[in-house]
């Protein structure tokens, strides 16, 4: 009998994804099924970003900004002797008692008594030392001329604001989780020896301590307290972030023209450019994870 | 009268013997059952210590240990263009007609098969490994990669899982890619003549102690294991950073006498290790491909292994018949091996044996690597000019950075073209070693 039409005399067998028994019969080494790359995830553990929001939490960046501005122009007042050593003392006065009133105010936990004396005692002993220390550091960089002085101060300030922590404090507040990484007390030391720097120009003893102490305080206190007015409520911390914002472009504006503009462009920089940049880029973001990862454990290593 | 060898191929990689390792496995036995069907295999890898310059091994296989130093992890420090001049040397010695590099993470690959481009010789690269995008080191090793496969002749993998990682990370179209798994010498690994009894069962582990490989996962695993049975006791070989732990965890347990710690165990010995057990333990968190499985397999062992990578695709021959699977989790790796330890008195490790030696064989292996090289030979030639284009499609400035290193490479050669002209070089007699119906497994 003839068979005039030839129908497949053995259909082949499905293609099944294993790696075992040889070339399957009928499919080349090279076959792609449609069950290729089924597996991959895209994008699964991104945040998506809200532009608004970015600028929101921008705010602290250059709220931060604007506290190193300000310190660095008390600096330049008193290096030119147009902030006398009494009015400095009374600005450190009033910002250790504003400070403290307002972790009072913001921090349940610093209402009790003896959490205060406490407090009290060490500001106290630290006050002390750096009054008996003064001395030292009038005469510390005698021996070194002023450009040098000037130039490692430039660039230990910049090192401190690119490694500063943004988001938290470096000093724990009471109660507060996150433990201080290399970074941010590299920042932090960085602040403190550029003050020393700047201090060490001064003419008198008095003159050396007040600035120390205005210049320590800014720099170790200040995250804490902008970190505790920000917890408790942030329509304060925005209210708060433009007043600063705006007394210091004042202040620069006093001072010389060109500065101010730079600042300004910073500001703007910081607050509007980059979070639209941020938000443009993520549109490129292509996360891949698929069978191909590296299993996580579910189980921290305790040595 | 022997007729000349149809192939002439070139293995080039950084990872070979004296080293111990899946890639230097596969690319020796590959070269010996190539060297059976006929073709001439030439291997290519960097000097080992001492051992430097021309050595031969079984069957003729001739292994170059090019002198250059390896610098970090057995791999030689890249000199983009250093070794032109010995790799043209030998391409042109031996005849070589194809050369196939191995591992993505070896320069010395990379670097013979960007000039061997050059020259026009055809290329096929095999990727071994599992590689992620996101940490720093992979997205330059991805980027490398991507500018090696840019305009390779075809590219192998050894399971599907690594062709679809290979895929994404190079940007090859798939067609091009073609997935040969990896095999075991069944010869070398039987399973024991008399099965040791089941009074105490025996669970043997054989990697090295690294995080990659799982170690903390063991160190998690056994003491469950030690107090959920009191009869079984473990055998863990394999030497690394994470010794340590484990022996602290045998001490924390009071585990001496139930886990026996043998450090590293030389490949020779593996069988001789393997053959005490009944059970085999795999707690990899990644694997591509799986050979320690398989050579458990083979052995008449019944494996529990963690299910990543590559293995479920090697494993699945029959539900929970050879290999229970587990996530890589400590509880369920202990329920995985109380299901392998009550289906234990079913297995029949000879039975196991036979099975292994159909599903899995060198043999197989090198048939369809041969196809890959036929189709890599048929692929057209291009000149430069067509083959820029291809490098210039990697990125915005990598493309162009690519395009240059290649015209650079490309008048180098015609330098050293011109300084030692081709027919100077002389070539090498061909050796034929007879195997007059010898068969290996």
């Amino acid at each position: 009998m003839d068979k005039n039409f030839a129908g497949d005399s053995n259909p082949r067998p499905k293609w099944r994804k294993v790696a075992y028994g040889g070339m399957q019969i009928g499919y080349d080494d090279n076959y792609t099924d449609e069950s290729f790359l089924e597996e991959m995830v895209m994008n699964a553990n991104v945040v998506r970003r809200n532009l608004l929001k970015v600028m929101k939490d921008s705010v602290s960046i250059s709220q931060y900004l604007c506290i190193v501005a300000l310190v660095v122009l008390v600096w330049v007042h008193t290096l030119e002797s147009s902030l006398d050593e009494n009015s400095l003392l009374v600005l450190d006065l009033s910002l250790l008692a504003s400070g403290f009133l307002i972790l009072l105010l913001t921090e349940e936990k610093m209402l009790s008594l003896s959490l205060l004396l406490r407090y009290l005692l060490n500001i106290s002993f630290f006050t002390t030392g750096l009054y008996i220390l003064a001395p030292i550091y009038q005469t510390l960089t005698r021996s070194i001329s002023s450009d040098s002085i000037w130039a490692v101060t430039v660039s230990l300030l910049l090192l401190h604001l690119f490694l500063h922590d943004y988001s938290g404090s470096t000093i724990k507040a009471p109660g507060a989780l996150k433990h201080p990484n290399l970074t941010s007390c590299i920042s932090l030391n960085a602040s403190v020896v550029a003050s020393v720097f700047v201090a060490s120009r001064l003419p008198s003893r008095l003159h050396v301590f007040a600035v120390m102490l205005f210049s320590l305080q800014v720099f170790l206190f200040a995250p804490l307290v902008t970190y505790c007015i920000k917890k408790f409520s942030f329509g304060l911390h925005l209210l708060f972030s433009f007043a600063l914002m705006g007394l210091t472009l004042y202040s620069v504006y006093a001072l010389h023209k060109l500065f101010f503009l730079v600042f300004l462009f910073l500001v703007l920089l910081v607050n509007v450019v980059c979070p639209y940049w941020l938000i443009k880029m993520q549109e490129y973001k292509f996360e891949i994870n698929g069978p191909w990862d590296e299993a996580k454990l579910c189980f921290d290593i305790t040595d | 009268m022997a007729e000349p060898p149809k192939l002439r191929v070139l293995m080039v990689s950084d990872f070979f013997f004296p080293n111990f390792g899946g890639v230097e496995n596969h690319i020796y036995y590959l070269s010996q059952c190539l060297l059976k069907l006929g073709h001439k295999v030439v291997v290519m890898t960097h000097a080992y210590g001492n051992r430097s310059g021309v050595r031969y091994m079984t069957g003729g296989l001739k292994v170059y240990y090019v002198p250059w130093r390896p610098f970090v992890m057995q791999t030689t420090f890249p000199t983009v263009y250093g070794t032109l001049p010995i790799v043209r040397t030998i391409l042109r010695r031996e005849k070589i007609t194809v050369v196939h590099g191995h591992q993505a993470f070896s320069t010395l690959c990379h670097e013979a098969l960007m000039h061997a481009r050059t020259m026009g010789y055809k290329v096929v690269f095999t990727d071994h490994s599992l590689y992620g995008f996101a940490d720093v080191g992979s997205i330059h090793m991805n980027k490398v990669l991507q500018f090696s496969l840019a305009d390779i002749d075809q590219a192998i993998c050894v399971s599907h899982t690594s062709k679809e990682n290979t895929v994404l990370r190079s940007g090859l179209s798939p067609a091009k890619v073609f997935m040969i798994p990896n095999a075991v010498d069944t010869a070398m690994f039987k399973p024991a003549s008399v099965r040791p009894s089941t009074d105490v069962i025996t669970i043997v582990v054989i990697s090295r102690l690294v995080y990659r490989k799982g170690a903390d996962l063991l160190v998690e695993v056994i003491p469950k294991v030690c107090r959920l049975y009191p009869n079984v006791r473990f055998v863990v070989g394999g030497d690394g950073p994470k010794h340590v732990r484990l022996e602290e965890m045998r001490e924390k347990h009071s585990l001496q006498d139930r886990v026996e710690m043998l450090g590293a165990v030389p490949h020779s010995r593996v069988r001789s290790v393997l053959i005490t057990g009944h059970v085999f333990l795999n707690s990899s968190l990644t694997e591509a491909f799986c050979i320690a499985i398989l050579e458990a397999a083979s052995c008449g062992l019944l494996t529990v292994s963690t299910r990543v990578g590559g293995v479920p695709e090697a494993c699945n021959v029959l539900p929970d018949d050879m290999v229970v699977l587990a996530e890589p989790d400590p509880d369920d790796m202990v329920r995985a091996i109380e299901k392998a330890i009550s289906i234990l008195p079913s297995i029949n490790p000879e039975e196991m044996h036979n099975r292994m030696k159909k599903l899995y064989s060198w043999q197989d292996v090198a048939k369809r690597t041969e196809i890959v090289y036929d189709r890599a030979l048929k692929c057209s030639n291009r000149n430069l000019l067509e083959r820029l284009s291809r490098y210039l499609s990697c990125g915005a400035w990598a493309g162009k950075l690519f395009c240059m290193v290649m015209i650079v490479d490309y008048l180098l050669w015609r330098l050293l073209q011109l300084l030692q002209p081709d027919e100077d070089i002389e070539e090498a007699p061909d050796i034929f070693l007879h195997h007059h119906g010898e068969k290996i497994n």
